[in-house]
């Protein structure tokens, strides 16, 4: 991929046209930081630092389907499958082999990563619905194993003190913040520029790609790697924050409200999807009286977004904002 | 083996009922129905309720819940799926995201204990040197009955001509003055109405429970996956395949690893050759 990757023929098609919004996105991005780095100093409550230790982890998870999902149109209906794998690698390890915190977090991400290895290969050669069923059924694969494995998962019990993140609540929530800002920067900063476009031409139309001399194989397993590194970091984390991990880890309820976060909040530009995750993390938690209906909730802020802004609502109020500048 | 043979057949003959109504409503629609599963649920439950809570007669209260599944089949395309039918993703959601908070009501409504149906009879029959209880008999008869049926009405009436040709090309259809989206709903109740029979059906032979959704979409899913989507004769020679690899390793080896069977299956034919046995490459 050579040449001039912000031509505008090529731009106008496969960018959304966000170079001229940067300015915008810029110091939505520094007020947003600033917010997020604030918020254990007026709002110090145990339960609220809780809500948004949540928030950063799903920001993170909504990040990294995108930069498969969004990016290549592989969408992915079993992240669950990298999360589970690096909340159960996690917990594992501390409970049955005593490794130490920072040894267990490191091993989500490396195990997930592995497994993307292993299943990338022919996954990747799929799209459209056949990839969606195939990455459902691979999650749901590993739930039943868990079931199935119990002496050494604890089947529907799950494995019960994982030991905390930290006692400390701040220092759970900067930890946590520090990934999604780390998880959602990288994302975004490795897919702003030539690679990014490449991984839209891929869902664009592949075997153009291939004519055009770009091997889309690396790139695809790439993203798949960065999107299950990302995973199974959040799982790891996870697991360590909620001091438990049960099946609900692989579930298709984890897998489902990831992709709504992340196509609510606008497919394919990373912090888009982020501020996905944040948004009904804290929009689930406001509404926490309708407690199991959190679901319905998620769905009827999906409707209209599919309906009246197809690319999210973030790239919608940017694009705005962009229109109102001229 | 006997035993293998007969209980392979009627275990088939239930998952052809269901794999049928999901492939149906992807060839025809181009939906990949994730709340397929929750339709069987709710025959069940409506069953449940019509029968057990309300004491209808047995044969009215089938008829209305399968009725009853129709309908909500109808409500579901018409609201969920028509507006997002382009976005395939959309699809998926929001059909899993019914099936989800249908999981959730039934919850709500009918607590976590499961519930039983009592048998339509209480007789027992000898096939071929095996005792079999006649629930599963009638079972058996009825499913592929209904099979023959939706085999006669889909390729031997002027309804089943159109559907065929809204799944063969939904645009020339559309320009020969068929009412697609019409042909679409009715696909989707009756896709609905068999994946609730098949509910009221097996519901006597396991429990009711609001999670039982899960299992049958997942097996659907090997079914159709292994016939090819959108396949009929596909799904129908599958069922068989599934039905009786199933029972084969539950009468050999374990029950439990009989679950597993389905989602390796799919997993394998997906990566191996993702149009299935019997099916085509279809663009979507």
């Amino acid at each position: 991929m050579d040449g001039n990757p912000s031509s505008a023929s090529e731009g106008a098609v496969l960018v959304p046209a966000r170079t001229r919004g940067r300015p915008w996105g810029y110091a939505a991005a520094a007020a947003s930081g600033f917010l997020l780095l604030t918020v254990p100093v007026w709002l110090p409550d145990r339960y609220v630092l809780s809500t948004f230790v949540l928030a950063h982890l799903y920001a993170a998870m909504a990040a990294g389907w995108d930069v498969l999902s969004g990016f290549t149109g592989r969408e992915n209906f079993g992240y669950a499958l990298f999360v589970g794998t690096g909340a159960y690698a996690a917990a594992l390890l501390s409970t049955r082999l005593q490794f130490p915190l920072w040894c267990t977090i490191l091993a989500g991400p490396v195990v997930a990563a592995g497994l993307a290895l292993l299943v990338g290969g022919p996954a990747l050669r799929l799209r459209g619905p056949y990839f969606a069923l195939a990455s459902l059924a691979a999650a749901g694969v590993l739930e039943r194993m868990t079931l199935l494995l119990w002496p050494i998962t604890g089947g529907e019990e799950g494995v019960f003190g994982v030991p905390p993140l930290s006692l400390s609540a701040a220092t759970t929530y900067y930890v946590t913040l520090a990934f999604a800002a780390a998880a959602v920067g990288g994302l975004w900063w490795a897919t702003r520029g030539t690679w990014g476009l490449v991984l839209r031409a891929i869902r664009a139309n592949e075997a153009a790609c291939e004519a055009c001399g770009v091997h889309t194989f690396p790139h695809k397993m790439g993203a798949l790697l960065l999107s299950a590194t990302t995973g199974g970091l959040a799982g790891s984390l996870y697991a360590h924050v909620q001091e438990h991990v049960g099946p609900s880890v692989y579930s298709a309820a984890l897998s489902v409200t990831v992709i709504i976060m992340s196509v609510v909040g606008g497919v394919g530009t990373v912090y888009g999807a982020a501020a996905g995750g944040y948004l009904l993390t804290l929009l689930s938690e406001s509404l926490r009286r309708f407690g199991e209906y959190r679901l319905l909730v998620f769905a009827l802020a999906l409707l209209p977004v599919v309906l009246y802004m197809p690319r999210g609502v973030l790239p919608h109020l940017l694009g705005h904002l962009r229109r109102r500048e001229r | 083996m006997a035993d293998v043979l007969v209980l392979g057949a009627m275990q088939s003959a239930v998952y052809a009922l269901l794999a049928l109504g999901f492939t149906l409503i992807f060839g025809v629609g181009r939906v990949v129905n994730l709340a397929h599963g929750a339709f069987y649920a709710l025959g069940a439950y409506a069953a449940y309720t019509l029968v057990v809570v309300w004491k209808f007669p047995l044969l009215p209260g089938a008829l209305v819940a399968v009725l009853f599944t129709a309908l909500v089949g109808i409500g579901v395309d018409r609201v969920l799926v028509r507006p997002v039918r382009r976005s395939i993703t959309a699809v998926l959601i929001l059909t899993l995201v019914f099936a989800l908070l249908t999981e959730q009501v039934l919850y709500a409504v009918y607590g976590y204990t499961s519930r039983n149906i009592p048998a339509f009879t209480t007789a027992t029959w000898n096939l071929f040197g095996v005792q079999v209880p006649g629930q599963r008999v009638v079972t058996f008869g009825v499913a592929a009955a209904l099979v023959g049926i939706l085999w006669a009405l889909v390729y031997h009436t002027r309804t089943g001509a159109t559907l065929l040709a809204v799944a063969q090309d939904r645009e020339a259809a559309l320009y020969m003055g068929i009412d697609v989206d019409r042909v679409t709903s009715l696909t989707m109740a009756a896709s609905a109405a068999l994946a609730g029979a098949a509910g009221v059906l097996t519901a006597p032979l396991l429990v009711v429970s609001p999670h039982m959704w899960l299992l049958p979409l997942v097996k659907s899913f090997a079914i159709v996956i292994l016939g090819g989507l959108g396949s009929i004769p596909g799904s129908l020679l599958a069922s068989l395949v599934v039905g009786y690899a199933e029972t084969t390793v539950s009468y050999f080896v374990a029950s439990a690893l009989a679950d597993l069977i389905p989602l390796l299956l799919i997993l394998a034919m997906l990566l191996l050759r993702p149009t299935g046995l019997l099916g085509r490459h279809v663009e979507v």
